[in-house]
């Protein structure tokens, strides 16, 4: 998995990375659903609890068909290690806390998908953390907003549903000059629009949930150490025991041997196994899904019922430039547009049929939603100006179909409004 | 021959007086040698110095790893 395979494109490596021929010659990775696993002695037990030897004891901290996935990621980010955890939020969970303390503070993007952003708000500020919210595309902000408690800088590499597009690798600079890690979710772009080693991330997290399942079947997370932070540090001595064992890998064995042990959020066997499956198709799916995207964009920018069009893609996007020089000239697979407002929005959304209207982004199919009114209702006009929330807007995630048919949707019910 | 503590077992490589580290590993068939630690008479080696350090006989070496087990 990985002296050998790390010589394979990015694309063979999605179909092969990390896997290795199954009982009797299978080609699927095997779903092995078990909860715990046997060994002959008591000696080799205590062995593997101890370290010295690999092995598999408990799937809420390891198990062999979630570890083929792990494998891939961590490949396919071009990380040291990938932890995979039961959703998004867990990884998110998961990889802050186990950085960040009471006490710490963390500076994150304000535009952060609406989970993390009460994650941070409300939940984390509970703990003693708290969060200071900042316009990631404003660099001087940024820098102006690290303070001696910070700990961790968190943005997504396209903000969910903002669609602003901070760049990743002056905030890497940043925080490499401040001492701390930068982690970033790049659930939006997907290790194949930008591998989290090519973007300078310390940590990258996934809601592999989205385009790297692709399906729509499964809900699931990813952790992946890029292995390029110093945790040897007077500001993380938490990290302290975990480095003078693990060196290199210390975020990784901290996350492993404590906070994903401790809190639980272990993917199903079944789950990873569906996310393997996916997976192999990413490169595929991401090329029509951005295809598709900026072609969706481009009709809606010319339609006269559409205000706005908010999509990195479109050569007057003020993200464009940054996108396009991160992310090689593919803007992924969600938009926003606006209509007059939130009663037209609804009108609009009731009047297709190909279309879905439900809160996720990353299936093959094409999805709907009124933002204001569903993943960002529980918050203020405040917080919805941060995220980029707008009463008449839609969020569109677009789907692999044919794009004539999206097209076609979408103008009848523009047309019929 | 080299007379070794693996793991805390008897271990014995045959033919040589010394091997360094990533000739260890690949003798004694260690596990996914990319991310095992390893302690040379009680001290954590740096990746850096595997190729240069030299295990002797009569030399104490545990590995260690941050995946499997349960515990700390
Ligand atoms: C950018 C982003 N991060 C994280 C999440 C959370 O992932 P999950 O739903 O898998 O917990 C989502 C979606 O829900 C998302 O869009």
């Amino acid at each position: 998995m990985t002296g050998t395979a790390r010589k394979f494109s990015f694309d063979t490596l999605l179909v092969h990375g990390g896997s290795e021929p199954g009982p009797g010659g299978a080609t699927t990775v095997p779903i092995v659903q078990s909860s715990s696993f046997a060994h002959k002695t008591a000696e080799e037990l205590e062995d593997i609890f101890r370290g010295r030897k690999l092995g598999q004891v408990y799937t809420r901290v390891g198990n062999p068909t979630t570890e083929s996935l792990e494998k891939r990621l961590a490949l396919l980010d071009g990380g040291i290690a990938a932890i995979a955890t039961a959703s998004g939020m867990a990884a998110i969970t998961t990889a802050v806390l186990a950085i960040v303390r009471s006490g710490d503070e963390i500076l994150a993007s304000s535009s952060l998908f609406g989970g993390t952003f009460s994650l941070f708000r409300d939940t984390l500020s509970n703990y003693g953390i708290k969060t200071a919210f900042v316009n990631p595309t404003d660099l001087a902000a940024v820098r102006g907003a690290i303070n001696e408690r910070t700990r961790l800088i968190f943005v997504e590499t396209i903000g969910n549903p903002k669609m602003d597009v901070p760049d990743i690798h002056e905030l890497s600079a940043i925080a490499g000059e401040a001492g701390v890690p930068l982690m970033v979710d790049a659930t939006v772009t997907t290790p194949y629009l930008a591998r989290g080693a090519d973007l300078r991330a310390d940590i990258v997290v996934h809601s592999t949930s989205k385009f790297i399942n692709g399906t729509g079947s499964t809900i699931g997370g990813a952790i992946v150490d890029l292995g390029r932070f110093n945790w040897q540090s007077g500001k993380y001595p938490h990290f302290a025991p975990f480095f003078s064992k693990y060196r290199g890998f210390a975020f990784t064995a901290r996350v492993r041997k404590l906070m994903h042990k401790d809190f639980g959020a272990c993917p199903a066997p079944m789950n990873s196994f569906l996310l393997s499956e996916g997976i192999e198709t990413l490169a595929l799916r991401m090329e029509r899904h951005c295809a598709n995207a900026l072609g969706l964009a481009r009709f809606l920018k010319g339609h006269a019922r559409v205000g706005w069009v908010n999509y990195p893609g479109l050569e007057d996007s003020p993200c464009h430039g940054v996108a396009k020089r991160l992310y090689g000239g593919r803007f992924g697979g969600v938009l926003t547009f606006g209509l007059a407002d939130k009663a037209e929005a609804f009108r609009f959304i009731n009047g297709l049929v190909l279309a879905r209207n439900l809160a996720n982004i990353g299936d093959a199919k094409t999805l709907v939603i009124h933002p204001a009114s569903t993943i960002c209702s529980d918050f203020g006009p405040e917080e919805k100006g941060l995220m980029g929330v707008k009463e008449e807007m839609v969020r569109v995630s677009v789907g692999i179909e044919t794009i004539d048919d999206i097209i076609e949707d979408f103008d009848t019910a523009l047309n019929n409004l | 021959m080299m007379n070794l503590t693996v793991n805390g077992k008897k271990a014995a490589i045959d033919g040589k007086d010394a091997v360094n580290i990533p000739a260890l590993l690949t003798e004694l068939k260690v596990e996914q040698p990319d991310y095992v630690t390893v302690e040379l008479n009680g001290d954590i080696l740096e990746r850096e110095n595997f190729e240069t350090t030299l295990v002797k006989d009569g030399d104490s070496v545990e590995f260690l790893y941050f995946m499997g087990g349960g515990g700390r």
